[in-house]
């Protein structure tokens, strides 16, 4: 335990001296920050309605200025931060986990398992997105469980091929087979030999699907198929804006200016990361 | 004689392939007794290889084991089921493979390696990195302590190797099985590979089959020697007797073929002309027949049998015959 998180902090140690990285970290960082805080932070209950204060530009007492309904756009996009957040990171690690399963079982097993989880991804992958989540919110409407279903469901193939691929190659090499001929399990080598090959690469993948996640989110809220409408929505917010741009443009920066900052934020700390978490580029710096 | 501890008896594999059935291996027959230390030359191809992955039983998915047993400790392991065949590995047989720079796991340091491959051991963590830190320190590596939390890339090729051996020998197997152990590493390394394995051999009492094709390392090292040719015994016998008394022309075109034999400076250095023979259409008689400069008309038609000579010295060849007809 005390081992791991000595590694820990060393990764974060390496994001840090990376100036990018430095810059993704204090974004992502506060933007964590602010969504586990947010009950706290904000000034105004968000879905609070104050029709006499519509439409207001930004002052002292609403930083962001208000809706078409008078509610506090500042409380409105620090609370559509968690709610990204609560979308991204679960849809996010469920599908890694799922996919790297998947992935590990499909490069390491028979032959026909192989090509049926192929098949199966490939399934997936078919559905255009947008149609998907508009079938699924069909079945059972809209709310936060649904988009994060639908964004986990069209992720997997992602996870498990990049997991699949990578077993396919280790399978093979020699210290895999040396293991093997150490006696060694399948749960073992999939587990303590294979597994730490492979997190690193998924790790880089997951820090760099996240931003597309809360885009794609936004993107479904935007469209009326994301979180239903009291709750406060990056994308919603954005799309109340899209529609009363005439009348105040605040609003779309309120909802714009975070999906950005979001997308560039974890952007950075990817690819950071995957600097950082290869023992083999450890080594040239 | 000691006990025997692998016996290897009328041993026939074949690959499968579009072509048709690869003969890899053909009546393969000898024994390794307990803490000796057997040696297995021949040229790229003869069928080491195979023999060694069928001990172990990792051979690739289109290997047949047509006949023969491969008994260790008096069971079969080809008979074995896969569970008890894996407890065997590792544990009573182990291994150390040709390229030190491929056998280790990139992303894990050399100590949770060593750690995790006690699996079967019921000793608490720090116990068994007790035991690493001190077989590291067997096989020679300074300051083992410190170097287990450092990661394979951080280590040459010959620490690699040696971490390799350590590994195998940690569990006090009974058989050690080098597969060209020293082939990827430079002439200095491997007269210590030599050292180091000869010392082990002594201190963990383990019988060790040494493949390698270099005639010195094998000379150095072994008590026996099993000579290999196109996936048959040619010849097989105690070392000394071997390298001064050849009993196969095989055998003795190998001996002239080594560098360290060579006495004058050469222009070209000696080879055998010829190639191994196709193994999946074999010629008739002897398979050596078509590179040996003292073939008689029976080689073309007969195979020979590998025939006891005296005190431990078989080979396979029709010139040992008293009564041969030229």
């Amino acid at each position: 335990m005390e081992k791991s998180r000595s590694e820990f902090s060393q990764i974060i140690r390496g994001i840090a001296r990376d100036p990018l990285g430095l810059m993704g970290l204090i974004i992502v960082g506060t933007i964590v920050v602010c969504a586990v805080l947010a009950v706290w932070i904000v000034p105004y209950d968000p879905i609070a309605l104050n029709i006499k204060d519509r439409l207001q530009g930004p002052s002292t007492a609403h930083l962001l200025g208000t809706d078409q309904l008078g509610r506090d756009t500042f409380s409105r996009v620090i609370m559509g931060g968690q709610v990204a957040l609560k979308v991204a990171l679960p849809a996010v690690f469920g599908a890694m986990a799922i996919g790297l399963t998947l992935g590990m079982i499909a490069g390491y097993g028979p032959r026909w398992l192989d090509n049926l989880l192929m098949l199966l991804f490939d399934t997936i992958r078919s559905f255009p997105t947008v149609m998907f989540a508009l079938a699924v919110v069909a079945l059972v409407g809209p709310s936060l469980q649904t988009v994060v279903f639908v964004v986990m469901a069209t992720s997997i193939p992602t996870y498990g091929r990049v997991a699949r691929t990578q077993t396919l190659t280790l399978r093979n090499s020699e210290f895999i087979l040396a293991e093997r001929s150490m006696g060694a399990s399948v749960a073992r080598i999939l587990g303590v030999h294979m597994l730490p090959n492979i997190v690193g690469v998924l790790a880089v993948l997951a820090a760099m699907d996240i931003p597309t996640v809360i885009a794609l989110e936004a993107g479904l809220s935007f469209l009326g198929l994301g979180v239903k409408p009291p709750t406060p929505s990056w994308g919603a917010l954005l799309k109340d804006g899209y529609a009363l741009i005439r009348q105040t443009p605040w609003l779309v920066v309120g909802g714009g200016l975070p999906i950005i900052l979001a997308t560039l934020g974890f952007t950075f700390l990817g690819e950071s990361l995957r600097d950082v978490v290869d023992p083999k580029l450890r080594k040239q710096r | 004689m000691t006990e025997t501890l692998l016996e290897i008896d009328n041993l026939n594999v074949d690959y499968e392939t579009a072509r048709g059935d690869l003969k890899a291996l053909r009546d393969i027959s000898f024994d390794v007794g307990r803490g000796e230390i057997v040696g297995i030359v021949g040229e790229s191809g003869c069928g080491k290889s195979t023999l060694i992955s069928s001990i172990l039983r990792l051979t690739a998915p289109n290997t047949r084991f047509r006949q023969g047993e491969i008994r260790f400790k008096g069971e079969d392991l080809l008979r074995l089921p896969e569970r008890k065949m894996r407890d065997l590995r590792g544990a009573d047989i182990s291994i150390v493979f040709q390229d030190p720079m491929q056998t280790h796991n990139p992303v894990l340091s050399i100590g949770r390696q060593m750690v995790d491959i006690q699996h079967r051991s019921r000793a608490s963590k720090a116990e068994k990195r007790e035991l690493a830190s001190q077989m590291l320190g067997a096989v020679g590596i300074p300051d083992p302590e410190a170097r287990l939390d450092q990661f394979p890339h951080e280590f040459s090729g010959g620490m690699r190797q040696r971490i390799a051996i350590a590994m195998a020998l940690m569990s006090e197997p009974d058989l050690l099985i080098a597969d060209e152990p020293t082939t990827a590493l430079d002439a200095t390394l491997e007269v210590q590979i030599i050292e180091r394995l000869k010392e082990l051999q002594q201190k963990f009492h383990c019988a060790i089959l040494f493949i390698s094709h270099h005639l010195g390392v094998i000379a150095e090292l072994c008590d026996r020697v099993v000579v290999m040719y196109a996936g048959a015994v040619v010849e097989s016998g105690d070392v000394r007797e071997i390298f001064h008394n050849p009993k196969h022309p095989y055998t003795r075109r190998l001996i002239e073929c080594d560098p360290g034999h060579i006495k004058e400076r050469a222009r070209v250095l000696p080879t055998i002309p010829g190639e191994v023979p196709d193994l999946a259409e074999l010629p008739d008689g002897c398979v050596f027949r078509e590179r040996c400069n003292q073939a008689v008309h029976r080689c073309a038609s007969e195979v020979p049998p590998l025939e006891l000579l005296k005190g431990g010295h078989y080979a396979a060849c029709w010139l040992n015959r008293v009564e041969v007809e030229v």
